[in-house]
């Protein structure tokens, strides 16, 4: 039964083993309701395998409760808590929109008064009797998003919803995130673009080789990584200029790029370097 | 049990959209109708055979074709989902694994049985045009005895799909069990009635191993009251247990080879990771 009081995802020692491999090593972490979680990691650091556990979809040893509900012992229960958007689409092609939507409310149980609505949300009525099949890759997202909100879940799941749109659906798709966020949805967000994401999200979750790197809100690791990054505003055109320049002093600068990657450089400063070692102190 | 529903429901759409399931009822009924037609010919008169004829020569083409497209399917049904991707997001759902299971087991039947359903009412129906004594109830219960083993072996096709990690490797068991059951099983059984002496209650015993023969066996005890048709195993099932007594005995096998795959099959499922 959800206590109300409870966080909206309680994960406790999450551990996960394929054969030889630990993909997840004793994760632990909660998330309250009305929180935009971006879960961050390099690829095979245990994003997916999190949020399959979370669904229950695969065995796991630890705890997972949504609302307070255990996945374990009621996971038919989270699952109606819980709006998933997988990283590719999964929707039928030989569906029309209304029809996936039809279908998968049938499941979640929700009214079929709520496909209408939902398909305007996601600007898809206009395609609503377009065959999944013959709809682009962001208009099938859009569609994927609708069918997680079905049931109007306290909890989203999306899984690097954004990985296989261009720039103008990432940004659409976003802006429909942000749209959820200021409804009070509590969102895990799993991805790998990081442009718009202090934006988006207020806390960070970074695994690493399936275990738990980081978690905090954006400041807690724009503070992590002060003193490993520095803004310079450069009063000329050639950046090449600058470099020969700290070159010049010592300095010896291995990188330049925008100022727009900025949760990129936080991201790869809060990650263990190979062999163990830390992010250089003042690498740009 | 509303979730069974719409995944069953989903499945007849997706079989509609099949064209191996369209191919099979468009073949099921040309076959059923040149077998009659043919049948008649080398009788020496033009024109299609009675029912009982027409019946016998659909159930050798049955037992061929039915376990192949009910294996197929039920193979492909959840390593397909998984080869694409859409497993997880199936169980991503709020339903049980039970549930997706017995929905697609149910959508699957139901797509296949009205697909052999409209390739035997078709040929049904032009045979009863061109043929004045008919034996309607026998060709109506071989269709009952051939949805049985459609129902066994797209269990069995179910197991197939859901222990093989892709749809290929899925079919391939599903292949090997098609050919097992179909052809092997008759040589393996001629070649343990030469080599031993097995009696009556075994060759019971080995029957009831292979759901295709068991199907057989009950169509020619109804198509040939004389069971003598059927040889020794014939005697000793008169002897034994006449004709009610061999349909029960074979009727509960057959119900027993639907049930055991499918609930082994949800077993293996929830034991699975998607």
């Amino acid at each position: 039964m959800p206590t109300g009081e409870s966080p909206m995802l309680k994960v406790e020692g999450l551990t996960k083993v394929y054969g030889p491999v630990r993909a997840l090593d004793g994760v632990s972490f909660q998330v309250e309701a009305g929180s935009v979680v971006a879960l961050l990691g390099p690829n095979g650091a245990g994003k997916t395998t999190t949020l399959k556990c979370v669904l229950g979809v695969i065995g796991f040893e630890g705890t997972v409760e949504v609302d307070g509900v255990s996945v374990k012992k009621d996971g038919k229960e989270v699952r109606r808590r819980v709006g998933y958007l997988p990283q590719t689409t999964a929707v039928s092609d030989s569906d029309t929109c209304r029809q996936t939507l039809e279908f998968l409310g049938e499941l979640k149980g929700a009214p079929k008064d709520r496909i209408e609505p939902l398909l305007k949300l996601v600007n898809l009525w206009d395609q609503r009797d377009t065959r999944a099949g013959h709809l682009s890759g962001g208009m099938r997202q859009r569609l994927s998003l609708a069918a997680a909100l079905l049931s109007d879940p306290p909890l989203l799941l999306l899984d690097e919803p954004t990985a296989s749109l261009d720039v103008e659906s990432r940004r659409e798709f976003h802006e429909l995130i942000a749209r959820l966020r200021d409804e009070g949805k509590t969102v895990i967000l799993s991805t790998h673009f990081l442009d718009r994401l202090g934006d988006l999200a207020n806390r960070v979750i970074i695994l690493h080789n399936g275990k738990l790197a980081f978690d905090g809100t954006m400041d807690d690791l724009a503070q992590r990584a002060q003193g490993k990054r520095y803004v310079v505003n450069v009063n000329g055109t050639a950046p090449g200029a600058l470099i020969e320049a700290l070159k010049a002093t010592g300095i010896g600068p291995d990188r330049v790029q925008p100022a727009e990657a900025h949760w990129e450089d936080l991201l790869l400063a809060s990650l263990p370097q190979p062999g163990g070692q830390k992010p250089e102190e003042g690498s740009l | 049990m509303n979730a069974v529903v719409s995944v069953a429901r989903k499945e007849v759409r997706d079989a509609l959209n099949n064209w191996w399931l369209l191919l099979y009822a468009a073949l099921f009924t040309l076959l059923a109708l040149g077998l009659s037609y043919l049948g008649q010919r080398n009788l020496g008169s033009l024109g299609f055979e009675n029912f009982s004829r027409t019946t016998a020569s659909i159930l050798n083409l049955c037992l061929l074709l039915a376990p192949l497209i009910a294996l197929s399917l039920g193979a492909g049904t959840i390593a397909g989902e998984r080869d694409r991707g859409a497993l997880t997001y199936l169980l991503s759902q709020p339903l049980n694994r039970w549930e997706l299971l017995l929905g697609k087991f149910a959508g699957l039947f139901a797509s296949i049985a009205l697909a052999t359903a409209a390739g035997f009412g078709v040929a049904g129906v032009v045979i009863a045009v061109y043929v004045s004594a008919m034996d309607a109830g026998t060709y109506l219960l071989f269709l009952g005895l051939v949805l049985a083993l459609i129902a066994v072996m797209t269990g069995l096709g179910l197991i197939a799909s859901v222990v093989s990690p892709t749809r290929v490797q899925a079919l391939g068991v599903a292949m090997l069990v098609w050919f097992v059951a179909v052809f092997f099983f008759d040589l393996l059984l001629i070649g343990m009635v030469s080599a031993t002496s097995l009696g009556g209650g075994g060759l019971l015993l080995a029957l009831l191993a292979n759901p295709v023969e068991i199907v057989r066996v009950l169509a020619i005890i109804h198509l040939e009251p004389d069971l003598e048709i059927l040889g020794p195993f014939g005697s000793y099932l008169m002897e034994r247990v006449g004709v009610g007594g061999a349909t029960a005995i074979l009727g509960a096998a057959l119900a027993a080879w639907t049930i055991v795959p499918v609930t082994l099959a949800a077993w293996l499922f929830e034991m699975r990771d998607a």
